[in-house]
């Protein structure tokens, strides 16, 4: 008789695990302690290897599907024995207890305190499992009428008429995703009715707008892959540290009126930011790096990316040279290509050629941030607001407005030494923000 | 004064099976009837009219069997014995219903039952007035079951011609040459199919534009073209304007709307039914066009005061009476709340062919719904239809496309009133046209119709 290859439980904790890659196809031959397939539980990664010698008769689930604990993924056997055409019903009872043997091993090692079958058991006569398992009923889900809770056929059998929904109310349910388990039934001996399932969905619909769905696209679509490829390759590591503004408002305020009468413009903090990210990174031109699998690569160049939020989506325009630059030169720049980006007028090219983020988030009542550095340059800063907090100069407790700066940085390729390095070096020209017109 | 748990006023098919539940919860239960155990279903109505129709049905049969090769010679009928046969099943039935409320120990007092103002927050009274009587009662609770009567419409010189309605037509001595039945509704066309059969000259006047408007076009179009191939005269479209005793005495005039005019020998009045309300005339129940205003719960507007079949005005059919029966005596006794599913109570025309209905109709469904698919099986292609030779008629299933819900059936052919069941039990227990189309119905029957409809339904027919 073909044997069974099950989802195993490898804690007690665990549910379900996902299939990362199968080893073997359909028609292979399999040896005892040859690994089938590997799969992922909410903490490790396993190979798991065959109990029995034979043939992969069946594989039920593919690459990626999740598959709950002592599901039945496939069989082993005999050339041309027959197998079922989808996985039989799970036994989850039967491997939960001592006296049934695991169908296979796992590769982890023994130490590994996680991987031991789970031993929690049910009290239960071999009448009530057959019945669980021909009733597809988990036997946690019944309560014994035997001694010591033990669970008869009877009780399986009339633990039945719990959680029964019509076939209308079934499909129905299956439809909007509703498990009939935790729907409360009103017909005979608490069925789940068509009407459960409309007063239910009624419920719900009252209570908040209906889900929009929709695919993703365009910008939204590149954010999301940029976003998730940055954050699963990139070991980011964040830094946070406090900059009294009280210097960085008066020089705005000192300014403001010769950089309106230049440019037309006002200052913002913004500019100011960006002059000072270029000093510091002109003075610490390790953070001012873009990696590309292989090669670093040291700009002598400035081009700092501002995040720009148009409706959901997210731009990042890059000013050039930044280094270079003065205050009315980066408003006269900036104010035109923040506007410009939000009113959809921007191309790919204004985009491009960032060596540096900043992502400033003061408008919101944000304390900080960890932001996610936009590939392949080698780190972002975070701006949060900016508020009144006090402070202690020169021995004496003072009202003070201080933002945080949050720095995430490439591991890989920047060191948290000069990282904090660079930190220090931005929080002092802030500090002292007349430096940065020298 | 007498006092008793639950008084039901009224002993038709609704209050006598009310006082058998009742009783059987353990209550003191007392049944007021002024007529006939069993109401207008047993003595005037149901049963009656389907000994009659089961006349009918033989002699369709024995026309039929003469193109078989079974001849019998000349028919001879005997209408005395007709009509003795259906007094003897009517007998036999209400005497049933007598023994049954001994059985269960309900006190039957004969007299009209009225209800009186409510002088105490506990209890209701009721006078019970007969011809040589008048006694008081007391009840916790009251279940008014009062049925309808045949209504009259304003037709000039109705007064003064012999009228008959449902009511007195089954007590005719004997048969009319002719026959004007002013109505074309359910109980018209069953009159017309028992008096054609008996060759009578039947004449259907109808206001509306087609017969029978509650049940299904097609289904109603397959009972007018059967009537008028037996050689019903169907006139639709058209009221009575006046009616008059013709010079001989013995005929009626009856003058139509478009100035045509008929002559008759038998007017019979099938327009419609008017609740009987007069028990709660002493009291301020509240009306709710006419009939007694009820909630979910089947209570009036008195707490304590239930009302259930025709009075209420919700559906007019004796089993839904029955239905309610049970519901307002389990609410009466304090038992977890009970509903009716009106959606599912069948509907059953006794023609021949019958008709048989639950849920609704496939235009009912259309407008209610936005898909709505429709698979119509004819009997023709049955079987068990043609060996037995009744072919005429069809199954119809109307049920909502994305989950298979089944939102109505109508069946047209023979025995369609037993079949109806079984779409009422899918409907009742929510089982889909997928369901339905895995149910295994034995062969050769008739009810094989519905399996092979809902298999169409899904496009998987196996004859059609």
């Amino acid at each position: 008789m073909a044997n069974e290859i099950f989802m195993p439980k490898l804690s007690s904790t665990m549910e379900e695990g996902v299939i990362l890659d199968w080893f073997k196809e359909e028609g292979d031959e399999i040896e005892t302690g040859e690994p089938i397939f590997e799969i992922m539980t909410d903490k490790i990664n396993i190979e798991v290897e065959s109990y029995h010698d034979g043939i992969l008769l069946k594989k039920y689930f593919h690459k990626d599907d999740t598959v709950p604990v002592n599901h039945v993924i496939g069989f082993i056997g005999e050339q041309g024995e027959e197998v079922p055409d989808t996985p039989p019903a799970s036994d989850e009872e039967s491997s939960a207890d001592e006296s049934s043997s695991p169908e296979q091993e796992t590769a982890a090692p023994a130490q590994e305190p996680e991987t031991e079958v789970s031993t929690e058991k049910v009290r239960a006569t071999p009448a009530a499992r057959a019945a669980a398992r021909e009733k597809n009923v988990s036997l946690h889900n019944v309560s014994g009428s035997g001694p010591k809770g033990r669970i008869h056929k009877a009780d399986v059998l009339s633990s039945g008429s719990q959680g029964k929904s019509t076939p209308l109310a079934e499909k129905m349910a299956s439809h909007h995703g509703i498990d009939t388990k935790n729907v409360e039934g009103t017909g005979a001996g608490g069925k789940v009715m068509k009407n459960d399932i409309n007063a239910l969905l009624a419920e719900s619909s009252e209570n908040r707008p209906e889900n929009v769905t929709e695919s993703l696209r365009g910008v939204r679509k590149v954010t999301a892959e940029r976003m998730a490829d940055s954050s699963s390759t990139i070991p980011h590591v964040t830094m946070d540290f406090e900059v009294d503004m009280e210097q960085v408002i008066r020089l705005r305020e000192a300014l403001k009126s010769s950089v309106e009468k230049a440019t037309g413009q006002k200052l913002s903090y913004n500019e100011i930011f960006v002059l000072a990210v270029s000093k510091a990174l002109q003075r610490h031109p390790d953070i001012n790096i873009t990696y590309d699998k292989e090669t670093i690569t040291y700009h002598n160049e400035v081009n700092v990316g501002v995040a720009v939020a148009v409706e959901e989506n997210l731009y990042v325009p890059v000013l050039k040279n930044t280094e270079r630059k003065s205050l009315s030169m980066l408003a006269d720049e900036l104010k035109p290509l923040i506007f410009n980006t939000r009113e959809g007028r921007i191309d790919s090219a204004s985009m491009q050629g960032g060596t540096f983020t900043i992502s400033n988030l003061g408008m919101f009542a944000i304390d900080s941030f960890t932001p996610i550095i936009n590939k392949p340059q080698g780190a972002i800063l975070g701006i949060s607001r900016m508020k009144e907090v006090p402070v202690v100069k020169e021995g004496e407790v003072k009202v003070s407005s201080v933002t945080t700066f949050s720095l995430s940085f490439d591991h890989r390729v920047i060191n948290g030494a000069p990282a904090a390095a660079f930190c220090t070096t931005l929080k002092n020209l802030l500090e002292e923000p007349y430096e940065l017109l020298v | 004064m007498k006092t008793f748990d639950i008084a039901i006023i009224g002993g038709g098919p609704g209050g006598y099976e009310a006082a058998i539940r009742a009783s059987s919860f353990g209550k003191k239960v007392a049944l007021i009837e002024s007529g006939h155990m069993g109401g207008t279903c047993l003595n005037t109505g149901c049963i009656p009219s389907k000994t009659l129709l089961r006349h009918s049905e033989i002699l369709e049969d024995m026309k039929q069997a003469k193109d078989w090769g079974i001849e019998t010679g000349d028919l001879k009928l005997d209408w005395s014995k007709m009509a003795s046969r259906q007094n003897k099943v009517v007998r036999t039935l209400r005497s049933g219903v007598e023994g049954l409320m001994k059985k269960h120990k309900v006190t039957v007092l004969r007299g009209k039952g009225y209800l009186e103002p409510q002088n105490a927050p506990e209890g209701h009274t009721i006078n019970v007035i007969s011809d040589k009587e008048e006694e008081k009662i007391e009840a916790a609770k009251v279940i008014i079951a009062t049925g309808s009567k045949p209504s009259l419409p304003p037709i000039e010189g109705l007064d003064d011609v012999d009228v008959h309605t449902s009511d007195s037509i089954f007590s005719i001595e004997e048969l009319p040459s002719s026959i004007v039945i002013v109505g074309g509704g359910i109980i018209g066309v069953e009159f017309a199919t028992i008096f054609s059969s008996l060759g009578v000259h039947v004449t259907i006047v109808e206001l509306g534009e087609r017969l029978i408007p509650t049940e299904d076009e097609e289904a109603a179009s397959v009972i007018r073209d059967k009537l008028k191939k037996s050689g019903v005269d169907v006139r639709v479209n058209l009221s009575v304007a006046s009616v008059a005793k013709e010079a001989s005495g013995k005929s009626t005039r009856v003058l139509l709307s478009d100035e045509s005019s008929l002559e008759t020998d038998m007017l019979l009045v099938a327009t419609g039914r008017h609740p009987n309300t007069e028990v709660i005339q002493n009291t301020s129940i509240d009306l709710q066009k006419g009939y007694i205003k009820t909630n979910g719960k089947l209570e009036t507007s008195l707490p304590g005061v239930y009302a259930i079949g025709d009075v209420n005005g919700k559906i007019q059919l004796a089993h839904t009476a029955s239905a309610e029966g049970l519901v307002a005596v389990n609410n009466a006794s304090g038992k977890p709340v009970q509903t009716i599913d009106y959606h599912t109570v069948p509907k059953c025309v006794y023609t021949l062919p019958e008709i048989a209905s639950v849920g609704l109709t496939e235009e009912e469904a259309r407008s209610s719904y936005k898909d709505v698919k429709v698979s119509k099986i004819p009997y023709s292609s049955n079987g068990k239809a043609l060996s037995s030779g009744n072919t005429e008629g069809f199954v119809k299933i109307v049920a909502e496309e994305q989950f298979g819900e089944i939102l109505g059936v109508t069946m047209v052919g023979s025995h369609v009133t037993e079949m109806i069941s079984e779409s009422v039990a899918f409907m009742n227990l929510e089982g889909t046209v997928e369901e339905l189309a895995q149910t295994v119905h034995p062969h050769p029957t008739l009810s094989e119709a519905m399996f092979e409809a809902a298999n169409n339904w899904l496009n998987m027919g196996i004859h059609h």
